[in-house]
């Protein structure tokens, strides 16, 4: 099954489409009312349903999740449904995405797949670093490496000692995490008086559920784990396992036979050529409990068609550049927390963590950047600091297209997170 | 040639009690002190008695710092010491008194002045 999976040509791959496309808005249309509804106001045909129909369908968005809370959306009899897991509700409710015996199956042999792409076999140790329970991240990855034939290790987050103690004690090589618990992680290693290139047997990371960027997987690599692998998901497509980083890591595969992606322009819904920079937005081909047509993840990336040097066809998204929720507009421009990451990692003596402050001084907002030199920070001239500053300033400036204040903090004082990473202060009433 | 602690720290109240604090902590004196500041960080410059516990004390608090080599001199050389280095071409970067009437003097090319300075009889710590 995954033999195939990994040799389909992009021939296969289109034919494969059409088929489950055509499949899948006939599943829908059948048993989801909401679906149904939405079909028929569309005027979509589905008996003579084309794959270039699909353009037609509209958007499936979060708010419909919301607003038909919190089963609404699903396309089999509830007696089938066999798990359900839920997003933080921040505001209002959770969303909640439920799987069928098939669905839990066919997600588990997707991020076998991904681990298998990232070096993963049955020999290694995998501790599972994500959260267990509501969040897909831990039960996603555990059930991908159980799948292989892994040793897994149910770490789930937080107690950053014990998770230490144990990838030393049970001889870990591949931890599946945050990249920021991972990069939390290699710090507190050194203070255990670990050394991780030494006492630990890091070979793989397979690190995901928020963007991260070269820089941040340079640090990694040097100084922790000898691969680090982006892996994509989220919930409403499962969770993990959606697209992932092979050993070329130069854009993250994802699986097409069972996720159509689509790249729009977010503000006029209109579809993208390979290349261009736009939202994500993915019809699932397989999900049988719930499968969503046209789901807008609000993540931005560009998506490349070409066959990949590793050999495989499945077409390849770009690291995810941000997401259309991060997107912070100051003074009316399109700010993405990872474009000032990038500018950032440009830099000596600076550490990947970072903050960013949005104010508003009468009529103007105000953008600034926190910046935590590490300790390797050159700190003697005071005229070499303020000339770093200044080309970080200029640099955000001719990035952003609008200017923003740096301001470089000590060491060790910006906050560290166990799970996703809190970057974004908006102070800012609106 | 003496070794000096250069540490970035914030521009807030409050951090560099934290730093004296640190030093008192392990007893470690400080023998001469210069603050540099610009906007929300400045360099605070020092020599310390126990040089290598203070390495060990600062990295240990996670601390951004960087030993620079400097010359001291007693302060009643200083009229010679800066006239030998402006004649050879020397550059003072930065300079700040220190206690037993002496002066730290940060310069562009530490072996060469030291050498001017032994040349001309000024004596260097």
């Amino acid at each position: 099954m995954s033999i195939q999976a990994y040799s389909m040509g992009k021939k296969e791959i289109k034919e494969v489409q059409s088929r489950k496309l055509k499949e899948v808005v006939a599943r829908v249309y059948e048993n989801s009312p909401f679906y149904r509804r939405r079909l028929k106001e569309a005027g979509i045909d589905i008996t003579n349903f084309r794959p270039e129909d699909i353009r037609k369908i509209p958007f499936t968005t979060k708010t419909d999740l919301r607003d038909n809370y919190p089963l609404g959306l699903i396309s089999v009899d509830k007696s089938k449904i066999v798990r359900m897991h839920a997003s933080s509700g921040t505001t209002g409710n959770p969303t909640v995405v439920a799987y069928t015996k098939r669905d839990i199956d066919a997600w588990a042999e997707l991020n076998k797949r991904c681990l298998e792409v990232c070096g993963v076999t049955s020999d290694d140790v995998v501790q599972v670093a994500y959260g267990y329970g509501l969040f897909t991240g831990g039960l996603g990855l555990h059930y991908g490496a159980e799948r292989l034939g892994s040793k897994v290790i149910p770490a789930s987050t937080g107690n950053t000692k014990r998770q230490l103690k144990l990838m030393k004690d049970l001889g870990t090589t591949v931890l599946a995490c945050t990249p920021s618990y991972a990069l939390f992680l290699s710090e507190s290693a050194k203070e255990e008086g670990i050394d991780p290139k030494k006492d630990l047997k890091l070979r793989v990371g397979v690190l995901g559920a928020e963007p991260w960027s070269e820089s941040t997987r340079k640090v990694l690599e040097e100084e922790f784990v000898q691969s680090a692998h982006d892996i994509y998901g989220m919930s409403e497509l499962n969770g993990p396992g959606v697209a992932i980083e092979c050993r070329k890591k130069n854009g993250l595969h994802v699986w097409e036979d069972h996720y159509f992606v689509e790249i729009i322009d977010p503000n006029t819904g209109e579809v993208l050529e390979p290349g261009e920079k736009g939202e994500m937005v993915v019809t699932t081909l397989e999900k049988e409990g719930m499968p969503l047509l046209r789901y807008r993840t609000r993540d931005i990336t560009i998506l490349d068609d070409e066959v990949c040097e590793c050999g495989m066809a499945h077409a390849r998204i770009k690291k995810i550049l941000g997401r259309t929720d991060d997107m912070l507009k100051i003074r009316g421009i399109c700010v993405f927390p990872s474009q000032i990451e990038e500018v950032i990692s440009g830099f000596e003596g600076l550490t990947p963590f970072y903050q960013l402050v949005v104010d508003r001084d009468g009529p103007l907002d105000r953008l600034l950047v926190k910046v935590e030199v590490s300790e390797n920070f050159k700190s003697d001239r005071l005229t070499e600091i303020v000339d770093l500053q200044k080309r970080l300033e200029e640099e955000l400036r001719d990035v952003l297209s609008i200017s923003a204040a740096v301001e470089l903090t000590e060491p060790r004082t910006l906050p560290r997170s166990e799970g996703k990473a809190q970057r974004i202060i908006d102070l800012r009433k609106i | 040639m003496v070794k000096q602690f250069s540490i970035f720290l914030e521009n807030k109240p409050g951090r560099l009690s934290n730093l004296i604090d640190l030093f008192e902590r392990n007893q470690i004196r400080v023998l001469a002190m210069g603050i540099a500041e610009a906007g929300n960080y400045g360099i605070v410059r020092c020599i310390l008695d126990a040089p290598e516990k203070a390495v060990e004390a600062l990295r240990n608090a996670n601390t951004a710092v960087n030993l620079v080599e400097v010359l001291i001199i007693d302060m009643e050389d200083l009229h010679n010491a800066v006239k030998v280095l402006g004649e050879k071409g020397i550059n003072v970067d930065y300079a700040y008194t220190m206690d037993l009437g002496r002066i730290v003097i940060k310069v562009d090319d530490e072996s060469k002045a030291k050498n001017a300075l032994s040349e001309a009889g000024i004596k260097t710590y």
